[in-house]
């Protein structure tokens, strides 16, 4: 019995050992994609017909093209900005999707809508007539709906659109966009 | 129910465990546990609880409960700072432990548990591993006091979120064999 417990010690060492040595050099790393960078600085929208599209290119970010090859998960995502309803007239929902494949960028909402693979993956969320919004981390984090899929294409090329889609008068516009990403890499 | 479970497990195992022990303490610590290669989430505080039982010569096992509030992570993005609240950690499980006795004692120990994350957007458990030394000071009969770094690595998946983990505490035989 004694012998037991004392083997026991050490076969318990050292399972934790490899399991922790095994994954020694993985971390977590943020990747911050500015709209700015595809000249999507402002995203201003005036009509369901007229939508202004994001070409997300992860590959482009020097942390994500430093770790792609050894990318585990993604274990937080966020979309930041400012967001402002330029209708005075009524408040202003707007979700966020997703076109996986990349491509000429769509302009109606109908498009996005039907276009294949298309999921909503973030909202909505809510701004008054003529308001602001400024959207935190912690806060859009929470927004995320369509996780695996966004999580399926930043574990795959990292190439992807996303679209702002509104209600009411459609008039809206975003600044400063970032799509905040939390990758685990390691060896 | 995985928490169930694992709790009715630890439960078992210091049940079992004390019928044939040799001695039995309970231990409280705080520390600071800082986060290894995690750019989302800071240092932060933590404590818990510890009750070491002792089953033979030179074998502890030690069932333990601990609690951390992982500090805020900042990003600057351009001309903006984002803030990413920390993690409320919650961690339980049992560590094995070559001890010695003596005054003043190093030990290496190594354990298996759960550990929760939480944060706004996130809620999830993992399986936990941990590994140490520890140092230990016994100032007065039945009392003990210790100081111990470990490693304590959060598997998700094919990786992993890693803890360097520092706390001092003390403990108090409840009983023991001579």
């Amino acid at each position: 019995m004694i012998k037991n417990l004392r083997l026991w010690l050490p076969v318990t060492m050292l399972a934790a050992l490899i399991a922790s040595g095994c994954m020694l050099v993985s971390g977590q790393f943020i990747v911050p994609f500015k709209f700015i960078d595809v000249g999507a600085d402002p995203v201003t929208v005036n009509s369901s017909t007229s939508l202004s599209g994001v070409a997300v290119d992860l590959n482009t970010v020097d942390v994500y093209a430093d770790h792609k090859g050894d990318l585990k998960d993604v274990v937080d995502l966020a979309l930041l900005g400012n967001l402002t309803n330029l209708d005075s007239g009524a408040g202003l929902t707007v979700e966020v999707w997703m076109v996986p494949t990349p491509g000429t960028m769509l302009t109606t909402d109908a498009a996005v809508r039907g276009a294949t693979g298309a999921i909503k993956v973030w909202g909505p969320v809510t701004v008054a007539a003529s308001g602001s919004k400024n959207i935190g981390w912690d806060e859009s984090a929470a927004l995320f709906t369509g996780r695996k899929q966004l999580i399926d294409e930043i574990k795959g090329d990292g190439r992807f659109d996303l679209y702002a889609l509104g209600n009411n008068g459609y008039h809206f516009r975003i600044t400063k966009g970032v799509l905040m990403a939390v990758i685990s890499a390691g060896k | 129910m995985r928490r169930l479970i694992a709790l009715t497990l630890v439960a078992l195992c210091l049940s079992a465990g004390a019928a044939f022990a040799r001695g039995v303490g309970i231990g409280a610590f705080a520390g600071m546990s800082v986060p290894v290669l995690q750019e989302d989430v800071d240092k932060g505080n933590m404590f818990g609880v510890r009750v070491p039982v002792n089953l033979v010569p030179l074998f502890t096992v030690e069932p333990y409960y601990a609690s951390a509030a992982l500090g805020e992570a900042t990003e600057s993005v351009g001309d903006i700072d984002y803030t990413r609240e920390g993690f409320d950690e919650k961690a339980y499980g049992v560590n094995a432990m070559l001890t010695l006795g003596g005054p003043v004692t190093f030990y290496p120990y190594a354990g298996v548990g759960q550990t929760s994350l939480k944060r706004t957007g996130f809620d999830d458990s993992f399986t936990t591993f941990n590994f140490g030394l520890g140092l230990g000071i016994s100032p007065a009969p039945k009392l003990s006091l210790h100081l111990r770094g470990e490693l304590q690595t959060v598997v998700d998946g094919e990786a992993s979120r890693k803890f360097g983990n520092v706390t001092v505490g003390a403990s108090y035989a409840l009983f023991s064999m001579p």
